[in-house]
Parts: C-alpha cells; structure tokens; sequence
C-alpha cells in the first residue's frame, strides 16, 4: 500500500507564497484558483516579536469530511495512493464539500462551476510536470518533504518521526500532511 | 484574509421554500386530521407544498453550476449514501412524488387517502429536519454544528408552511379561515417554541469556540444586527406572536372573524414568511468557520 | 536537456488573426483574437524543456521551462546558477504570465494631437524616431539624447552600442533608484561595487535593512538558512520586523535613516577599546588616523539617540563583531536601506566598508569576500568592433561625481529636459517614470521632450508619458546574447526563446536597435544578428550558441572562488581608503562623518520607508494576475503602522486611513503590526498603479514615490527614496 503524505515545516517557513504560484504554473490555474492558502499570525508585543506563517492545503484526510459529504461521489480516496481526489466529470458544484472542509482549502472555480484542491500532483501523471509536487519543488527553504507514510525508512516518515510533525488540527480527520510548528 | 461564505441568499431560498413546502404538506394532513371540513385549506397546502419544493429544487440547480452546465452529472446523486444532501435527495424525491400525487388526486377530485397524507407528512417532516441537518454536520461551523439547528428549522418549516397556507386562505377562503381555530392555536405556538430555540442556539454557539462567539455577534450586535432584530425577532417572531396572543384570547369573537382582522392576521403569517427566510439567509451567511490555526481577520 | 522544437503555427496564426484585426479597425491584435487563433492546438500536447533566464527581478535566475502546448507549465530553477541554486521564487513562477497577458503592446504606438495613442506601423515609427533622433544629433550634438534602461544581457549590449554610435555617453540604468548610492560609497572606499557577506561560514553577520527573504534571490536565502542552522549569530537591523527574521537571532528595530550613526558609533567602540585588525589597517588601507580622529564624538549614547538602538545594545554588537571576525561582517543593503534611500546613503556604505576593514574581515572565510567572474572574450570580427568612445561623459558626471558612471543619474538626466540641454530621452524597459523618483514631476519632463520613445512590453507609467511606445516580446519570447554571472562557480547562461512569437508585431531589443541603427546611420554597427553575437561570445569561452541552448547553463569550475585574504583594491592608492579625495571634493569629510538626513520626522509625523515583498519586484509585478491576487487576498497594498502609536491614534487593523506628505495625500487600508518601530509607516513599492491599462494593478493600494518630492542626493546621484514624512489619520477624520 501506498499512502501518500506530506510534511511542512512552519518554523522555516518565510511566508513567500513561492509553492502556490508554483502549483499555480504546473497545474495551468488561473490567478485566483489557490490550492495553498496561508494563515499568518503575529505573537508578542513590539520588539519581541514573532511571526508564524502556515500554508494549508488539501490534507487528503482518511476520514475525508468532503468525501463523507459529498452527494454525487466526486470526491473520493483512491485506495492506491491514499489520497482524496475529485473526479470533475461527477462534480455538480453543490460545494457542500467546501462546507465540510475544516482546513477551508477547497476552492470553487466559478469558470467550471466544479470545486477543485491540491492533487498531491506528484501522485498524479501529466504532461510536463516536476518529479515531485510543485510545492515541494518550489519551497526555497525546504519546509515541505513529500513521501509514502507506509515506507517506515523513507525520507518523510523519518522526518515525521524526527521533528515530531503533527497534523494541524489534531487527529480529528486522520490528515496526512504533518506540521512541524 | 477576510472570510467569504461559501453558500449565499439562493441556498437560503432552496431551504427556506424546501421547508414551506414541506409545513404546507403538514398542515394540509393536519387539517384532514382535526378540521377535515376545511377541504379549501387542505387543497392550498397540496399546491403549495410541491410548487415550493421545486421551486427550490431548481434553485438548487442553479447554484450547482457545474452541475447546471452538465445536467447528465445529476444522475450521480444518488451516489454517496454516506451524505445527507443524498438523503435529502431521497426525501425530497419521494416527497414530490406524494405530494404530486395528492395534488393530482385534489385536482381529479377523488380523496386523497388518509394513507398517503400520513407517508406525506412523514416525508414532509423528513425534509424539514433535513435543511438543517444539511448545515448540522459541517462541523467547521459552529452555528451550523450543533443539534439544535435540524429541529429549529423543523419548527420554522412548520410554521411557515402553515402561514402560507393560512395567507392564501385569507384570500381565497376566509369562511374556512375562521374555522380552523386549533390549527390558529398550533401555528401560535411555534414562533414562541422557535425563540426559546434561537436564543438557545445563540447562547450555545456563542459558548463553544471562538467562531461561534464571532457567528453570534455578528447577528446580534454585528454585520447582520439589523436584519436580524429587525427581519427576525421582531417581523418574523415577536410582532406575529403579540398579534395573533390578542386576536386569539383578547379580541371579541365578531372582531376575530372580521376582515379587519383577517388582513392583521395576513400580515402576522406575511411576517413569519419574511422571517423565515431570513432566519435560513442569516444562518446560512453569519457562520464563521473554525480556522485551523488563527481566527481570520 | 532533451529538446523538442517542432515549430507550431503561432505566428502564422497569428499573423492572420492580425490582419483580420487590422481589417475591422484600430491594428490591435486582441488577447481575445489570439487565444480563438490558438484553442484548438489545446488538443495535442507538445511537450519541450527550453532553457532562459527569469526577468522579475535583478537577479535573472536561469530556469528549465516545462512548455505544453504553448503553455509555461512547470518551471526548474538552475542548481548551478549562482543566483538561484536551484529554486525560484513565487515572483520568478508568476511572472511567466506576462507572455499571455491581456496588457500586452502589440502595435507601434504614436501619441496624436488630442494626446491619445494611435497604432502606427514599424517601418514608419522607426522612420519618425530616427528623423528625430538625427534631427537632435544634428542640432543639438548627441549628448542630447538618453538612454535608460534596465541592464539585462541584450538591452545593454544593444542600447549601448546604438547610443555610442550616435556618439552619446548616456546610457543610465535604473541604478538612481536601486543600488546607486551603496554602489558610489563602496567604489569610494574599495574600488569596486559589490561585496558579498560569506554568510553561511561567518561567525556572525549584521545585516542593515537587507533581506534576503523579501527581495529574494533564493541563493543568499539558502545560504542564510544554513547559517541559521548551523548557529551564525545574525542580527538583522531594520525598521521592520522584515521575512528574513524568521532566521536572525535578534532584531534590532532602527530608527531609518540613522544606520550611518549606528555605524559611526560601532567604530567608535572598536577604534577607542583598540580592537581592530592592526595589521590589515598598515598594510592595506590609507588614512586611518583621519577617521579614527573623527571618530571619538560618535558614542554609542550619541547614536542611541539618533537611532533609538540602546547604546548598549550598540556596544555589545561592535565587541560580539569582533570577536567573531575575521569571520564576520555587515552585509550591504539595497532600496530598503541605502541603496539610493536617505542624504547619507553612499556615505554609510562607505563607512560600512570601512568599518569592515577594522573586522580584517576582506575574503577572509566567513567574511566579506568577492565571488569571480567570468566575461567574454574580445570577438575578432570586425562587423562586432565597439563604436568609439563617446567624446563626453555621462550628464550628470560633472553635477554628481561619486556616482558610478556605468548606471548614471538617469533622473538628472530627465531633469536636464527642463533645462533643455537633454532633448531626446529613450526608455528600454524601464518605468522609470513610475518609480524612479517623484512620478508627476518625471512625468512632466518626458512629456516636454522634443523625442520621446518607451520599449515595453506593457502600458506603464513611462510608456504613458512618452510619444513612442514600441512593443516588445516577452522574456520568453527571445533569445538574448549569453549572460555571464560571477559566483562561487561562475557560470554563463542563456535566455533562449521559449515560446514562440505570441503577438506578430513585438520585436525583440536586438531587432529594435539593429533597425534604429540602420535608419539612424549607424548600420554599420548592427551588421550582425543576436545569434550570431551570442555564438562569437561563447566561442570565446570555448562554447557555442548550439551548445548553451542545449545544456542551458555552462560552469566555470577552474574559475571557482578560494578564499583568500584581499590585499590588493581597485582604488587610487590600490588601498583600502579611509579617506577619498573624491567625497572630500564633493562636499563630504575626508573620512565619513555623520551626515544628517534630509528630513526627520517629529512628533507625529512618521518617515515612509519602501522595501520589496516577497513576491513583487517594485512596479514591474503589479500586473501579474496571479501575484496580485495574493496582495489582495491577504491585503498585502497596506501600509503597516506600530500598533502602540495606531492604538493612539485610533487606529484599528484594516482601517481606511489617509496618509499626507508635503507633495501627496492617498486613502488606503492600514495594517496595525508589532513589527515595525513607532516612526516609521512601512508602505510597499508595488502598489498605487495608475495606468487604466494595466488591468490588474489598476488602482490597488498607494505608490510610494507619489509622496516622495524629487531629489537627487548630494554627490552619489541617488533618489532619496525614503526622504519624506507623512502624517496618518484615520478616514473621514
């Protein structure tokens, strides 16, 4: 089995937005079609302060609220990757998954009418893509490392494990991208 | 980043009318049940309640956009039976069936059976709890997540549907209007039930997560204070119920039956349409998501 | 690299949806007509990788483009570009939009009488501009002509060569507003430009208003990482809490404007406690004494005054710098600090340097050290023999002597059009008008000159002002000579065409001067194509034009940097100069002293300090679609204020506010953060674009320069970009 994941590393992370216009070019969206939103907050009192920037993005949860959701089955897991997809050609657009989401990183495409999310487009094949997911290949300081959880010795999972990553919002959906804050 | 809502004033009519619909079938098996003269009335609810629901139901497929340009997707939506929004599709289905057919039967004037009004006011209260079951399991909403909010828009549906079928008969039938005193005294009863409610859901939310507090004052002192005491509490709730608390046990028995009285009961039930539309528009527009990591600006 | 190029119908296409256009009225090419031309080639992917270099911003990253179907998809930054090491930025990946812009130019554009522009053909715009320009040349001698442009590979070769040939010495980059004044002071004080701090093995680096994360070349951000985590002690001064604190140990906010005081008075700790590198100041350096004479009234009390940085805290840096040097330094700074920002800019980076020099720190290994280059060699064909030399120096030579001549005060340039002694004025790629220094006074000198032409690829703030505007081909649309970078391993890298010719009427640069050039005269020097240019340089290195569009990239590892103490300078005397006979001429002390800025702010009144974002490079951005959009979803146009003087002032976050200097009043949304000290508004420079054009930037947040009056700072020619107070209030107040 494979079950892909990801782990971002907030406290290297500059806040650049370099992985969403990445994403943006690799994956053709258009300028406001975000697969990675941020959260950003200030801690402190001036000159002691501190500043933490999060990038959220589709966390292919295993127990999917938008797949649970969904009323026409375009959303969905695929069992060979483990991550959540979402097949446009079922999509009506009722946008209930957006509503469900707790991470808020699904977004409508008011062209389409379809909701859409982040891939994980290294577990995806097309044309002229990087060989890992965008966001990884962009992030100039090496915050995200993208992987196969179920490979116990792979980068990722040593890095989970290491820098004790949690996901963002506790266990509640069974998220597969892991934070290091 | 500023929050925007993901569902706007369509989503709140689909609710709204899915939910007049499905009061309007109620009243009409109520009416059969304790004033089975009142065929006049009983007959409006059977028009009302399907034209309601599919009024709302292609509202719903406007605002399915991806949807609406490809209308082979909504055979998919019987898809997913995890959904609640599928099982709305099945109540809601079965329910136009039922009432489509009560409505056939009124027209070819053959009686509906008393069979087919009770399946239809279960399907009716089905759909009814459904509108805010839909919301009640987005659990990213505080306002919305909650149990309360299923049975609040059941009492709301079931008080609008019985306006509307109360408004039309003013009109129509006021002869049978004013016989129809238990139903009067029901209908009185649900804006007093729905504010107990409320308040409740106010008080809850507003306890249990920073978003709740944000969703809660933004209706009561923030962005939708207005429309909300003024639209709400006072058209919808508090101005029917002190109207109808004297018409019912405080004015003459002539006066009550007057037309004069009619018109002030047609505002009263008006108002509680209004409301209740806008109790779905407010609810639907106010919920502040939880964020993950920081409250949004 | 694996190349495909299966040459598909664009331009052919092209060409037909421009005449069908050109039929119905106007000779506009419409996005609208392109994107039909072209919609159904969407249906077969074609899939190439083509090599360029990125052009949002100076530093020029070379990348690996992923081309589908006409279409930059996934994008590849060079592991051994010395710029980008492997990554680019979100500016770099965003930018590729501006070959599909709607804004495109896509005709030769002629002011007419009523002021509007009207689309003309090439052959007559170069056939007007050259009259004019052979007009001036003839009447009014060729140093009345400018040039100003932003210096990439083929712009400067090619504006250069067409300017000297007409035998003018005016070719000014947009230096005046970058890194002019940082460049002068250190010329002054070292005899070259450019340092670099080795951050990644000092012991300790200062860094005074440089960030790496915001105007981010992504290799000097890799390598503070790795100083971060490798324990360098980094100390980040700055009036703002800016991106690349994420990485420093301490931010120390500094009042701006003051980082020459807060040098002065580092210098004075070192030279009175006598901890300095005695050996290097005998043997490398020249006048010594003067300063250390000069320095004993810049204590740390003073400064902390000045500054508002405890003297403590002062003291304290100055003997943790040195006892970590030689491995350690304070790096430059650009716009944000002094690159062309106060009255004191080149002075500090003058004294910086020379503070350096107490550290021993010159290419000591964690210090400031200089990366080789490589250049290409002398081309033996004749039809490439360089012009002769211009006869007359650079205007604005004489008025600004410390300046560096290769970028010129291209703002007293424009200055000179009122003054009539520059008639003609040429923009490549620039927007000067919109951001060199004070737009409305810029824009009224353009339009008072007898010639005015603007090469773009958009509408801008300059290209409005002008008579001519040209339309070029996007970055990605043309192959430039190759450019050389120096770097720990300097490399040679080239802009290759990576898509074809979206709209038929664009040129490129080469093809723009080489057809000027003909019709001025000058043909002579224009008797060659880019290609053939970009091969007979390359041979010269032992490469090719086929090679490089084949590898993208080529390294110089013989070249490569060892460190290795400098003794030897560019400078007069060969030595590190405490003092110059220059500044002194100029009106400066031998030595620098304390040079108080222009303006001050007082009480309740604020300095407006500029400064990049981490995804826009000044204006040249603020039309990119996909980077705009991230300003206006999280309201990056609004300026930020301390949050204990907007709690004075009743300000909350998020407010309307409107903000006053002498020459300029804006509303705009305020952002209320702890990470900015109490005198200074933070406005970014990116925003308040005022060309209905530019559909996307159109009217978004406040420009900073509209606030700013027009200046020029003594001696260096700098713009003074961050000389001007301003006043804030809340809206409707």
């Amino acid at each position: 089995m494979t079950r892909y994941g990801m782990l971002i590393d907030t406290t290297n992370c500059i806040g650049c937005y370099a992985c969403r216009t990445a994403c943006q070019r690799q994956n053709g969206l258009d300028a406001t079609i975000d697969y990675i939103r941020y959260e950003e907050r200030e801690t402190g009192k001036f000159p002691y302060v501190g500043h933490e920037t999060v990038p959220l993005q589709c966390m292919h949860c295993e127990d999917a609220p938008c797949v649970a959701v969904c009323p026409t089955g375009a959303s969905y897991i695929d069992h060979e990757t483990g991550t959540v997809r979402v097949d446009e050609s079922k999509c009506i657009g009722c946008r209930y998954c957006m509503a469900a989401c707790p991470y808020g990183v699904r977004v409508h495409n008011t062209v389409t009418g379809a909701v859409e999310k982040c891939k994980f487009c290294a577990a995806e094949s097309f044309e002229g893509r990087a060989e890992t997911c965008s966001c990884v290949e962009a992030c100039v300081t090496g915050c995200r490392i993208f992987g196969d959880l179920d490979d116990p010795d792979g980068e990722l999972s040593r890095a989970i494990a290491e820098k004790n990553a949690l996901p963002i919002a506790g266990d509640r959906t069974k998220s597969k991208i892991f934070y290091v804050r | 980043m500023t929050y925007e809502p993901i569902w706007g004033s369509i989503i709140a009519w689909y609710l709204f009318l899915a939910g007049v619909g499905a009061g309007a079938f109620a009243t009409s098996t109520f009416l059969s049940w304790r004033h089975p003269e009142a065929t006049s009335m009983r007959k409006i609810g059977h028009v009302i309640a399907p034209v309601a629901v599919a009024v709302g139901l292609v509202l719903l497929m406007v605002d399915a956009e991806a949807g609406f340009h490809n209308p082979l997707r909504f055979v998919y939506l019987l898809g997913n039976f995890g959904s609640v929004m599928t099982w709305g599709v099945v109540f809601l289905g079965l329910f136009m069936v039922v009432s489509i057919a009560a409505l056939v039967l009124d027209i070819m004037k053959r009686n509906v059976p008393r069979w087919l009004e009770n399946v239809g006011a279960v399907l009716a209260l089905c759909v009814a709890v459904y509108t805010g079951a839909l919301l009640g399991v987005c659990n990213t909403f505080p306002l919305w997540n909650n149990a309360l909010l299923p049975i609040l828009f059941l009492v709301s549906a079931l008080s609008t549907g019985a306006a509307s079928v109360l408004c039309v008969s003013i009109v129509r039938h006021a002869s049978e209007f004013n016989r129809v005193g238990v139903l009067k005294k029901f209908h009185f009863c649900l804006p007093v039930i729905e504010l107990l409610l409320i308040a409740s859901l106010l008080f809850i939310t507003q306890s249990n997560s920073e978003a709740g507090m944000q969703s809660v004052l933004s209706l009561v002192s923030g962005e939708w204070a207005v429309w909300f005491w003024l639209g709400v509490m006072v058209i919808g709730l508090v101005a029917p119920t002190v109207l109808e608390t004297w018409l019912l046990f405080f004015s003459s028995k002539e006066f009550e039956t007057s037309r004069k009285a009619h018109w002030i009961s047609f505002a009263s039930d008006a108002g509680v349409l209004v409301g209740g539309f806008l109790l779905r528009f407010l609810i639907v527009s106010a919920a502040v998501p939880l964020t993950v990591v920081v409250p949004l600006l | 690299m694996s190349q495909s190029m299966t040459r598909r119908s664009f331009v052919k296409r092209g060409t037909g949806a421009a005449v069908a256009a050109a039929a119905l009225g106007g000779g506009f090419v419409s996005f609208g007509d392109w994107s039909t031309a072209h919609a159904d080639e969407a249906a077969s992917a074609e899939v190439k990788q083509v090599h360029s270099l990125c052009n949002s911003c100076s530093s020029k990253c070379g990348f690996t483009a992923h081309v589908v179907t006409g279409r930059v998809r996934t994008m590849i930054g060079d592991a051994e570009h010395p710029y980008c090491d492997g990554t680019l930025c979100a500016r770099g990946y965003g930018y590729a939009d501006i070959a599909y812009s709607e804004d495109r130019l896509t005709n030769p554009l002629k002011r007419t009488d009523s002021g509007a522009f009207e689309a003309i053909s090439w052959d007559d715009a170069i056939k007007e501009i050259a009259e004019k320009i052979k007009r001036i040349v003839e009447d009014d001698g060729p140093q009345a002509l400018a040039m100003i442009q932003d210096p990439r590979p083929s712009g400067s070769y090619y504006t250069k060569r067409f300017m000297n040939a007409l035998g003018s010495a005016n070719v000014y980059t947009h230096g005046v507003a970058c890194n002019m004044s940082k460049v002068s002071g250190t010329m002054q004080a070292l005899g070259v430009g450019d340092f670099t701090s080795d951050v990644a093995n000092a012991n300790m680096v200062v860094f005074l208003g440089r960030s790496y994360a915001d105007g981010i070349r992504p290799s000097s951000l890799h390598m503070l990482k790795e100083a971060h985590d490798r324990g360098v002690h980094l100390v980040m001064v700055d009036p703002r809490q800016n991106a690349s604190c994420l990485y420093v140990d301490e931010w120390i906010p500094i009042r701006p404007g003051t980082d020459l005081a807060f040098i002065l008075a580092m210098a004075n700790v070192l030279v009175s406690e006598d901890t300095y590198d005695h050996d290097y100041i005998a043997n490398y350096t020249e006048g010594f004494e003067d300063w250390a004479a000069r320095l004993p009234e810049y204590t740390p009390e003073w400064a902390a005054k000045i500054t508002g940085i405890p003297a403590e805290t002062i003291t304290r840096l100055a003997h943790e710098l040195w006892e970590a040097a030689p491995a350690a330094s304070i790096e430059q700074g650009w716009r944000a600090s002094f690159g062309c920002s106060h009255k004191n800019s080149g002075e500090t980076a003058r004294a910086l340097c020379l503070f350096n020099t107490l550290l021993g720190c010159w290419g000591a290994e964690g210090g400031a050290v200089f990366y080789p280059s490589v250049s290409a060699g002398k081309l033996e064909d004749p039809r490439f023999a360089a012009p002769p030399a211009p006869a007359e120096k650079i205007v604005g030579a004489k008025e600004f002597p410390l300046a560096a001549a290769s970028m010129g005060v291209s703002t007293y340039a424009l200055q000179q059009i009122e003054e009539g002694a520059v008639k003609g004025v040429i923009f490549y790629q620039s927007n000067c008008v919109g951001g060199y220094s004070n737009p409305k006074q810029l824009d009224e000198w353009v339009r008072k000159a007898e010639l005015s032409v603007a090469i773009d690829v958009q509408m801008t703030e300059t290209c409005a002002a002008c008579q001519y505007v040209l339309p070029d081909t996007s970055y990605l649309e043309r192959l430039e000579i190759p450019e050389f970078v120096g770097g720990k391993v300097p490399v040679v890298a080239l802009r290759d065409r990576v898509l074809d010719k979206i709209h038929p009427e664009t040129k490129p640069v080469d093809e723009i001067f080489s057809e000027l050039g003909r019709a001025c005269g000058v043909g002579q020097y224009f008797d060659f194509t880019v290609d053939e240019l970009a091969d007979a340089q390359l041979a010269t290195v032992g490469l090719s034009l086929a090679q490089l569009q084949k590898e993208g990239i080529a390294t110089f590892p013989e070249k490569a940097y060892k460190p290795a103490p400098k003794t030897t300078w560019g400078t007069p005397s060969k030595k590190v100069q405490f003092t110059s006979e220059a500044c002194a001429k100029a009106g400066f002390t031998p030595s620098p002293t304390w040079v108080e800025p222009l303006v001050m702010p007082e009480e309740g009144q604020f300095r407006l300090i500029g400064g990049k974002q981490t995804i826009h490079t000044h204006t040249q951005t603020a039309n990119i679609a996909s980077l705009m959009a991230i300003s206006e979803m999280y309201g990056l146009e609004r300026p930020w204020i301390n949050a204990d003087v907007a709690r004075e002032l009743g300000i909350e976050d998020g407010d309307e506010v409107e903000i006053s200097s002498d020459v300029f009043t804006g509303k705009t949304r305020i952002k209320v953060t702890e990470r900015i000290e109490p005198t200074s508004i933070y406005l970014p420079s990116h925003y308040g674009r005022m060309i209905p054009e530019q559909h996307v930037s159109y009217g978004i947040g406040l420009s900073q320069m509209d606030f700013v009056p027009f200046h020029i700072e003594p001696g260096y020619g700098g713009t003074m970009a961050q000389e001007t107070v301003v006043t804030v209030k809340k809206a409707g107040e």
